[in-house]
């Protein structure tokens, strides 16, 4: 107990933060919203086709942190990020990165299914089309009928390209949302609580997908389940507050939690 | 005992003691309601009678059909067909000659008082008709004269034959003359071809609206070019791209504070800038639609900043979190979305902008205009200013002129909200 308390007196991880391979490294992020701080002093390392899950209770600062990751929270004006993360030794809040590629590089699964008031098709590809990656419209049709496969969902609109994603079930159009964020060939895939609005067989496709997506992208995955994060994940980081109280193998953390408000959160007393 | 908690049944029997006392309210409110809608529609319904019943018989008036004889001599004494050969021509004499032939006047008097009982457009009406068809010279051809106005108020009673000779616009000789022509069967009442071809006319009988039609239609094309595109492109502004601090917060309120500014005052500044300072002619639709812009902006921005803020922002969010750029997220999806509400708030805007008066008379758009508008150059009036006009002339018919104006003006503005609705329809998304 008294090396706890001095860790958290410390302000330090406990745990693994540091990655063998990571593709993107976060160091010392704060989180400012006006004056409040959302996100305080992390470190960490998303490693290269890794799968890793940030639980905490609500309000701790997972999604916020998830966002800043790809500046999403550029679009908030009271947001401001301290701190530094890098994607190939670059820092992505440097002045000179356009936040365009950035995004194209790390894509994003929202909590609810947001798929546009389009096509099924115009939905996949309206990021290839943006981002100007397709030559031709063949090129466009592989890259689509690619992404929906890979989502898993191909079979199941490849009669109805041309009817709305707004039409499909919720867990389909959370696949669908997935097909379009994969169809811009993003290296990093980011999830907010990808799951939070759908039932569980939809909830269980799409942790089927994210266990097979994680051998082809890094997949950061926010969630409220703990049974989630221990079936999707390979790697788990346990926020509080604000803070990143424990980074681990996902086994090691939901067995062998190392700080006692880990312990406290996955035995059901905190959150 | 904690008695600050009541009991379950003391409690039930409280609720449902006011439970009469809450539904009597609900059903007041209820009442309330229908009443003020009901007045509404009786209001509407009385509105839409009075202006229909007195309208109507603006789109009609009495004519006299003439024998014609087509003399290319007398009528185009040069042969080529100018206007100038026509107006020394002598389409007038021959119409009274005809008309002198049924009703036979005698003496300069009679002749003089005979002459006045066709309107005085019938030479033009002669050249025009030549002008079209140059084979009806040498035939004789029966052709439709309109009335001159007193005598169409006479026969529609609202001149009495009982009123004393002196106290009336209309001689005893002249009833006289047109009975015979009623016994001839000479007089008919039929769809006015003035009302919606003619235009202002100080002559009630030959004037139309088509001047002001054309005028009204420049001048909103005019405002919709200009207000539609600034509105909307200062809206996004505002909403996507400014970044909200004080100058934007001043900004927004002064925005607000315009729609609120009476209209008339725009006409002073339009007068001011556009005619002082830039020198731009007066009377002109160009003005006016840029002194309309002004005032239908305001309008426009604030709903279209409303329908920008409708958006969900769930749909920004998976744009940008695929890369898109802040402008395609805006052109992508943000105006297209909002689309249906900015042009519902345009077109309220161009509503208002087609019935307003006073801007338009303080730039001059209330002048004698005979001549129907070719360009946003050409002097013109608007159907309002037009209304405003008729309804102020003494001539009694110029009141069922003013009405079927009226009828006009509501028709333009009911296809107008027609076209809005229609337009939402057809470009809201459904999904």
């Amino acid at each position: 107990m008294l090396i706890n308390n001095d860790l958290k007196t410390l302000d330090l991880t406990v745990g693994d933060v540091f990655s063998q391979n990571p593709r993107l490294k976060a160091r010392n992020v704060s989180v400012f919203y006006g004056d409040n701080k959302a996100i305080d002093n992390v470190t960490i390392d998303i490693g290269n086709k890794e799968v890793i899950s940030f639980i905490g209770p609500s309000g701790c600062g997972k999604s916020t942190f998830l966002r800043c990751f790809n500046r999403m929270n550029d679009t908030i004006d009271s947001c401001a990020v301290k701190g530094e993360i890098t994607i190939d030794d670059e820092n992505i809040y440097d002045k000179k990165i356009d936040v365009v590629p950035l995004r194209a590089r790390i894509g994003m699964v929202f909590q609810k299914p947001n798929p546009f008031p389009k096509s099924i098709y115009d939905n996949v590809a309206y990021g290839p089309r943006i981002h100007g990656l397709s030559e031709n419209k063949e090129h466009l049709d592989g890259i689509v009928e690619e992404s929906l496969k890979r989502a898993g969902l191909w079979e199941e609109v490849i009669d109805r390209l041309d009817s709305p994603g707004t039409g499909l079930s919720g867990g389909q159009q959370q696949r669908l949302c997935i097909a379009r964020a994969i169809a811009v060939s993003p290296e990093v895939i980011l999830m907010d609580e990808p799951c939070s609005a759908l039932d569980p067989i939809a909830t269980a496709k799409i942790e089927e997908l994210i266990h097979e997506l994680g051998n082809d992208y890094s997949i950061v995955i926010v969630t409220h389940s703990m049974q989630q994060a221990a079936r999707v994940s390979k790697k788990t980081a346990y926020f509080h507050l604000g803070k990143l109280i424990e980074v681990g193998r996902t086994k090691d953390i939901f067995t062998r939690p190392q700080h006692h408000q880990t312990e406290a959160y996955i035995s059901g007393k905190i959150g | 005992m904690n008695n600050k908690i009541i009991s379950p049944s003391d409690a039930l029997d409280i609720v449902k003691k006011s439970i009469v006392k809450r539904r009597s309210r609900d059903n007041r409110l209820k009442l309330f309601g229908r009443i003020a809608i009901g007045l509404a529609v009786c209001f509407l319904l009385t509105l839409f009678y009075s202006i229909f019943t007195k309208g109507y018989p603006g789109f009609f008036q009495y004519y006299v059909t003439l024998d014609i004889k087509f003399d290319r001599e007398r009528i185009d004494p040069k042969g080529d067909l100018s206007d100038n050969s026509l107006f020394d021509g002598e389409a007038s004499k021959i119409v009274n000659e005809s008309l002198y032939s049924i009703i036979q006047p005698k003496g300069r008097k009679e002749r003089k008082i005979a002459k006045k009982i066709v309107s005085s457009g019938k030479d033009v009406r002669i050249a025009k008709m030549v002008k079209n068809n140059p084979s009806l010279f040498g035939t004789t051809a029966i052709v439709k004269f309109a009335l001159d106005d007193d005598v169409d108020s006479f026969l529609r009673g609202y001149i009495k034959r009982e009123t004393p000779e002196n106290e009336r616009r209309i001689s005893d000789k002249a009833i006289q003359f047109i009975d015979k022509l009623n016994e001839e069967g000479r007089i008919s009442y039929e769809f006015s071809d003035y009302i919606l071809s003619g235009s202002a006319s100080g002559n009630p009988e030959m004037a139309g609206i088509k001047g002001a039609f054309i005028g009204s239609m420049l001048t909103l094309s005019v405002c919709l070019l200009i207000a539609f595109p600034l509105g909307v492109a200062t809206a996004v502004y505002l909403e996507e791209i400014a970044k909200k601090n004080r100058i934007t917060e001043f900004i927004e309120v002064n925005i607000n504070n315009l729609a609120a500014v009476p209209s008339v005052v725009f006409g002073i500044m339009g007068l001011a800038i556009f005619i002082s300072i830039f020198g731009m002619p007066r009377s002109i639709p160009l003005v006016g639609g840029m002194v309309l812009a002004l005032m239908t902006l305001p309008t426009i921005i604030i709903s279209s900043r409303a329908a920008i803020r409708a958006v969900p922002p769930s749909v920004r969010d998976a744009a940008y979190g695929i890369g898109a750029s802040k402008i395609q997220v805006i052109f992508h999806h943000v105006i297209p979305l909002a689309m249906p509400g900015m042009l519902t708030g345009t077109i309220i805007g161009m509503a208002q902008a087609l019935g307003e008066t006073a801007p338009l008379l303080m730039i001059g758009m209330v002048a004698f205009i005979v001549d129907v508008p070719n360009s946003v150059l050409d002097p013109g009036t608007v159907l309002p200013v037009q209304i405003f006009m008729w309804a102020d002339f003494a001539e009694r018919m110029f009141i069922q002129k003013t009405s079927a104006a009226i009828i006009v003006l509501l028709g333009f503005l009911i296809s107008m909200n027609a076209l809005a609705v229609y337009l939402r329809k057809k470009l809201e998304r459904r999904w």
